[in-house]
């Protein structure tokens, strides 16, 4: 139903996703892509030994049936509430995050309800179709988004803005702020979300587990070095300006200039990356959508109604754009998202090893 | 599902022939008689007893003076071998000398005395009755049950001509015509191979309308000439007027503005489909023919991609697919800047385009659909106004409704060039119903431009591309090879290779097992011929 290559694709665009809009690791100033080359090889490592590993000793379910079956049905149904919730609110967060940024640079008098009903509904209008039809898109969607990045990135560099002595003196206040800024921050977001792809795993093609996640793996180290590096061209326009500012990228194409005729194409590039943001939104709520139908025993179809009814709601939850990065860094990032990436999963990948054990032992025994 | 798809089809293909309604329908007081008189009434009654039934009486000089009549419907018929036929059969009947030892006028007529090479037995009135309608001429024979019916189907049809789309400079100037016989026979003398496969079949209980399946064996994918076979049968309307009846029942999808079955008037655009695995439907009484599956990428190419040199041909795709665009998104990207986002044009334009616009009533996104909308109306007034009319048209479509629009202050200069050029570039795409879904968006797009700006142009085309992406043609994906994404099929999407670098045919279309269409190294080299 997923091909490889698709899988990949939405994996790098995933994790490229909103995280274009932040600069990341920014506590660790200019050092800020170390912290977020460390995030990434720390996401690594917990997703090839935890969240892999959860779909290897299952691979043919996805995270909800794997509650169920190792929880038992009343805790699995927990579970796999919880994970609803848990995606629906990241596709909330992702939602908000379009409609304000939208409001604050393409359409400035729109009222944010109707700029967030119709997110959810173009949102809605993929999830319908299936993880085989949103697979699809994004396997279009990344050519044609990357083209343009790369595009960006010559006019950066050919508008002379790009000075690498930004990033110098490297390690000034030493390792210390890196590793601070990227654990677990950077962990959670953007590596650690991952998790989310429990749910779609499954429905790859390929029956042969070590595919899925070599490519997997790979998509992922593309998608990582892609933040890193868009890390470094922000921090190196922009310099200590970086942290401050809403949407680093957006700011740093703000003083393209060529030829008088390219003067304004910020709107353009914030079309750029909301489109990252709409994958990732839609991911989310594709993710959401499907555990709660395996959860209640319905149709995708009929799920994606009460669950992008509840994305629209809770989006009204923040109070402003601020308010809303806030509670995401401040509070989420650091104590609720890694129960969800990390608590959890290796809890679940526990209790799994030790039934599998049990069982094989079992085996042992009797032949 | 798949169950019934493949009982209904073994059952069905038996039906195909055109006798098959006859046999059905088959019942004690339709089988003919051993009297001439009566038989021939019968068949008149009928038949409606119209002035074109043509009836005419012969007596054998031997078989005791058997009586026997010809019947056809006059303008289904050849003429010539209509004489022919007579001429013959006037000759044998005063010939008195040769009586046979089997001693039946219908065995002697039947074996010995037609001069036309296509003959059948019916044995009912009906059955009889049908051949006349398809132009068959129908012998009946005063004392035997069975009558003769001899194909002498023909009257007068159109020409082979040049198709009036999808012409091309370089290229076969042939298409396709309304007679079935005549488009077959124009695909095989291009494909002259044993497998290509003619599956005929009959829609409609009152048109009872021809129509062939054709593929080529081992290179079209069976289980979509099966899904074709099945889906045909499972048609029931009373009428099949043209091809697009068939399209409509039975296309993938029911609502969705974007064609999911190819169509072409031009017999080389046909057999370029049937070579790469596409199954053709041919129906008659139309020069359009269907082919199926199809891509969303096919609809840009033109037959003339592939005879005209391939960087030639790229560069005019290249154009095709950017005038595709053009024309869904040009006019909505204008509403969408001049109203949300002045910031990105120039500041020297966006001076210009404020004084065009200053005394223009209307906000941008109106004036946009005022001039599309007339646009669109004289385009159809283009297409159905009588042919002398035209030059009327042309000057109060271009003077009156552009040039005195913008004097009046009712719409701006600007917005008459891009609704112009947008209309121009809409008739770019080859295909014409690739071209009208284009048409349809654009007002769609329109709308969520002036409401929303780029935001709504954006979250417009996301949609769009969910629903291309769920798209499918007889089960194929509709973006392929885009998504899923097929690498060696990207050599004739944007960009059109050599010939000689072109050496698998389309994955999604053409059976897993004969993908290869040439020869390795055939890339020319004259130092290698050389050596």
């Amino acid at each position: 139903m997923i091909t490889l290559r698709q899988l990949a694709s939405t994996v790098i665009l995933f994790l490229i996703g909103s995280s274009s809009l932040f600069l990341l690791g920014g506590k660790a100033d200019r050092d800020a892509w170390m912290s977020v080359f460390v995030g990434m090889l720390a996401g690594l490592m917990l997703l090839g030994f935890v969240t892999l590993q959860i779909q290897r000793l299952e691979p043919n379910r996805n995270l909800i049936e794997i509650f169920k079956l190792y929880f038992g049905r009343t805790a699995g149904f927990v579970f796999g509430l919880l994970y609803v919730i848990y995606y629906s609110y990241k596709s909330i967060r992702n939602v908000r995050e379009f409609a304000d940024l939208s409001i604050m640079f393409l359409i400035a008098d729109t009222p944010l309800s109707v700029v967030m009903l119709v997110i959810c509904l173009i949102g809605g209008y993929a999830v319908m179709g299936g993880p085989g039809v949103f697979f699809r898109m994004v396997e279009v969607l990344l050519p044609i988004l990357l083209l343009i990045y790369v595009l960006l990135y010559i006019l950066l560099f050919s508008s002379g803005l790009v000075d690498f002595g930004r990033l110098q003196p490297m390690l000034e206040r030493g390792f210390k702020p890196v590793w601070d800024a990227a654990i677990p921050e950077i962990i959670s977001f953007p590596f650690g979300e991952m998790v989310l792809f429990l749910m779609f795993w499954r429905y790859t093609e390929s029956s042969d587990y070590g595919q899925v996640a070599s490519m997997t793996i790979k998509g992922y180290l593309f998608g990582g070095a892609f933040i890193t590096l868009m890390n470094v061209i922000a921090l190196s326009i922009l310099g200590p300006f970086a942290s401050w500012t809403t949407v680093p990228l957006l700011e740093a194409t703000n003083f393209i200039d060529i030829g008088d005729i390219l003067e304004r194409i910020d709107p353009l590039v914030s079309l750029l990356l909301f489109s990252a943001v709409y994958v990732k939104l839609t991911a989310y709520y594709l993710g959401a959508s499907l555990a709660f139908a395996y959860l209640f025993g319905i149709r995708l179809q009929i799920a994606a109604l009460p669950v992008g009814i509840g994305i629209f709601v809770g989006s009204f939850w923040f109070k402003s754009y601020m308010h809303q990065v806030n509670v995401g860094f401040e509070q989420n990032l650091k104590y609720h998202f890694p129960i969800f990436q990390i608590g959890i999963p290796i809890v679940l990948l526990l209790v799994m090893l030790m039934r599998k054990g049990v069982r094989s032992g079992k085996g042992r025994q009797s032949h | 599902m798949s169950n019934d798809a493949t009982s209904g089809g073994s059952e069905k293909p038996a039906a195909q022939q055109s006798n098959s309604q006859a046999e059905h329908t088959e019942h004690a007081g339709q089988v003919l008689l051993p009297d001439l008189e009566l038989n021939i009434e019968r068949l008149q009654r009928f038949l409606g007893g119209g002035s074109d039934i043509v009836c005419r009486t012969l007596t054998h000089r031997s078989f005791d003076n058997e009586q026997y009549a010809i019947l056809y419907m006059d303008g289904l018929v050849d003429g010539a071998a209509i004489h022919t036929m007579l001429l013959g059969l006037l000759e044998d009947a005063n010939r008195t000398n040769e009586l046979q030892d089997d001693g039946s006028l219908y065995n002697h007529l039947m074996d010995r005395s037609i001069a036309v090479g296509k003959i059948r037995p019916v044995t009912s009135i009906d059955e009889a009755g049908y051949a006349m309608l398809e132009g068959s001429t129908v012998i009946v024979v005063g004392h035997s049950l069975r009558a003769i019916a001899v194909d002498t189907a023909g009257g007068e049809s159109r020409s082979v001509e040049e198709p009036s789309s999808q012409t091309v400079v370089r290229g076969p100037k042939e298409g396709f015509t309304e007679n079935l016989r005549t488009n077959t026979a124009l695909v095989r003398r291009i494909i002259k191979s044993p497998n290509l496969r003619m599956d005929y079949k009959v829609v409609g209980q009152e048109t009872r309308t021809n129509i062939a399946v054709v593929y080529l064996q081992g290179i079209a994918q069976d289980d979509v000439v099966q899904e074709v076979h099945r889906r045909i049968d499972a048609i029931e309307i009373d009428g099949i007027l043209e091809s697009g009846y068939i399209e409509e029942f039975i296309q993938d999808k029911a609502f969705t503005p974007f064609p999911l079955i190819q169509n072409t008037e031009r017999p080389d655009a046909a057999c370029a489909g049937i070579l790469e695995g596409q199954v053709v439907i041919m129906v008659s009484g139309t020069p359009f023919v269907l082919l199926t599956p199809v891509t969303f990428v096919r609809f840009f190419q033109s037959s003339e991609d592939y005879y005209q040199r391939y960087d030639i041909a790229t560069f005019l795709r290249l154009i095709r697919v950017a005038s595709f665009f053009i024309s869904m998104l040009l006019p909505s990207m204008y509403i969408a800047i001049t109203t949300f986002h002045q910031e990105m044009l120039p500041t020297s334009l966006l001076v210009s385009l404020a004084a065009q616009r200053e005394g223009v009533p209307f906000p941008a996104l109106v004036e946009a659909f005022l001039m599309e909308i007339t646009f669109e109306i004289l385009r159809e007034a283009g297409v159905r106004m009588p042919r002398i009319i035209g030059p009327a048209i042309s000057i109060v479509g271009a003077l009156v409704l552009g040039q005195a629009a913008v004097q009046a202050g009712l719409v701006s200069a600007a917005m008459v060039i891009v609704v112009s050029f947008t209309a121009i570039a809409s008739f770019v795409i080859p295909a014409v119903n690739m071209g009208i879904a284009a048409r349809l968006i654009r007002f769609v797009l329109m709308i969520l431009g002036g409401t929303f700006g780029l935001f709504g142009i954006m979250s417009g085309l996301m949609v769009l591309l969910a629903h291309l992406c769920g798209l499918r043609s007889f089960g194929k994906p509709y973006l392929m090879p885009i998504s899923p994404f097929v690498p060696g099929n990207l050599k004739d999407v944007l960009i059109r290779v050599p010939w000689w670098a072109m050496r698998n045919r389309p994955k999604n279309m053409a059976s897993k097992s004969n993908l290869k269409r040439e020869g390795s190294g055939q890339r020319p080299d004259p130092d290698r011929e050389g050596a």
